[in-house]
């Protein structure tokens, strides 16, 4: 018998092999999506924690290149904090637990992507204008998003180093950082809008839209 | 805006891949000499130390402080002196394990005031800012010798700062030395 699971990739192929893999996952979440009924925030949630695990892990070979930081962003402004620190929660505990390594810094991740969300949801209403996501300001948010969560997350060495080592640690990271922030403006750029349209045919009415009483009939 | 930001957002991608690692290389040289820097300062102090803010004031062989005239006396965060270090280079004093002073100026007038008056601080304020003339009432001006002027310098994590007290923004476990220079 043959062992044809024996084939050895390079790193290349390997990562070659995951883009591939993702972009089957996201054409079916794609398709997927356009027969959910209208108004199914969280069938659209779920759908949207698959492709964030998924990216999360087949993209790992990849520096700080995920779009989990411009996927919560977006969720936060669509569908509010509260939403995407639970879809932030789920992607990190998740795919940690799966395949990349669950520990005290997992709860720093779903903080910093929480942390993340609530900024997409309280600037809102400069990232928006009506149905329309601003692609440019959110490219600029999403950078310093990256930041923001990266910085979080260097807060758990805390649990094991003084605080004299934050510093470097934060020098350090600097350009893993860069990988970061570049990497979300290339997610924001190419996915941002399709992802905003999707998401929006599963938004309930703002509630400044919605009718406070009944009329009568 | 959207239609550039495509083909921008994947050559921004491209340049930091490419750029990245020698940027790693350089930040992580910084990041090792200010590590270096911050552990070497700390060499002669008390364990508990490590990681923690110290302020210290060195004296002049031939001006030495009246209180701290022999060895180095280490003062904890709360005023009580926990030995003397007759090994280190020099005579003086420091307050140590101290946490949370972002600005040299404020870690400084509170490690002066937990050493209880004998490191007082006399500083005129001029257009750059405190400029430090006497420190446990020794005047730089007043001190003399084969040179034409002596002063107070300031030195952080073991090198001299490039700012002055009023400046000097600090980090947890940062060390700064008052002592004597001369020209």
């Amino acid at each position: 018998m043959y062992d044809y699971h024996s084939i050895s990739l390079s790193s290349f192929e390997m990562l070659a092999l995951n883009v591939l893999l993702l972009s089957l996952i996201m054409l079916a979440l794609y398709k997927g999506e356009s027969r959910l009924d209208s108004d199914s925030p969280w069938a659209m949630l779920s759908l949207l924690a698959v492709f964030g695990i998924s990216s999360r892990i087949l993209l790992d070979p990849l520096p700080n290149i995920q779009p989990v930081t411009m996927l919560v962003l977006v969720v936060g402004i669509y569908f509010g904090g509260w939403r995407a620190i639970a879809l932030a929660g789920v992607i990190a505990w998740t795919s940690n637990a799966i395949a990349l390594g669950h520990g005290p810094w997992t709860l720093f991740q779903a903080l910093g992507w929480g942390a993340v969300g609530l900024l997409g949801a309280s600037l809102s209403g400069f990232l928006r204008e009506g149905d329309r996501l601003m692609v440019g300001r959110l490219a600029f948010v999403s950078a310093a998003s990256a930041f923001l969560f990266d910085w979080t997350v260097s807060l758990s060495i805390l649990l094991d180093a003084s605080t004299s080592m934050i510093i470097p640690y934060l020098i350090n990271g600097l350009a893993f950082d860069l990988y970061h922030a570049a990497g979300n403006v290339a997610f924001v750029a190419w996915m941002a809008a399709p992802l905003g349209d999707m998401i929006l045919r599963h938004s309930e009415i703002p509630a400044s839209e919605a009718v406070s009483e009944v009329a009568p009939n | 805006m959207s239609d550039n930001l495509k083909p921008g957002s994947l050559l921004l991608l491209f340049a930091v891949i490419i750029l990245a690692p020698i940027i790693q290389d350089r930040l992580s040289e910084e990041a090792v000499k200010y590590v270096q820097d911050n552990a070497s300062a700390h060499n002669g102090m008390p364990n508990e130390w490590d990681g923690k803010q110290v302020y210290c004031v060195l004296f002049p062989e031939y001006f030495s402080h009246s209180e701290y005239s022999s060895g180095v006396t280490m003062i904890g965060p709360s005023g009580s002196p926990l030995g003397v270090n007759d090994q280190y280079n020099g005579t003086g004093a420091c307050v140590g394990g101290l946490v949370g002073f972002s600005s040299g100026m404020e870690l400084m007038l509170n490690a002066t005031e937990i050493a209880g008056g004998s490191l007082s601080v006399d500083y005129d304020v001029g257009e750059w800012g405190p400029y430090v003339h006497t420190i446990g009432g020794l005047n730089a001006d007043n001190i003399t010798g084969d040179f034409n002027w002596a002063w107070w310098s300031l030195e952080h994590n073991g090198a001299v700062s490039m700012v002055g007290i009023g400046d000097l923004v600090m980090s947890e476990g940062d060390v700064i030395i008052w002592r004597i220079s001369t020209s």
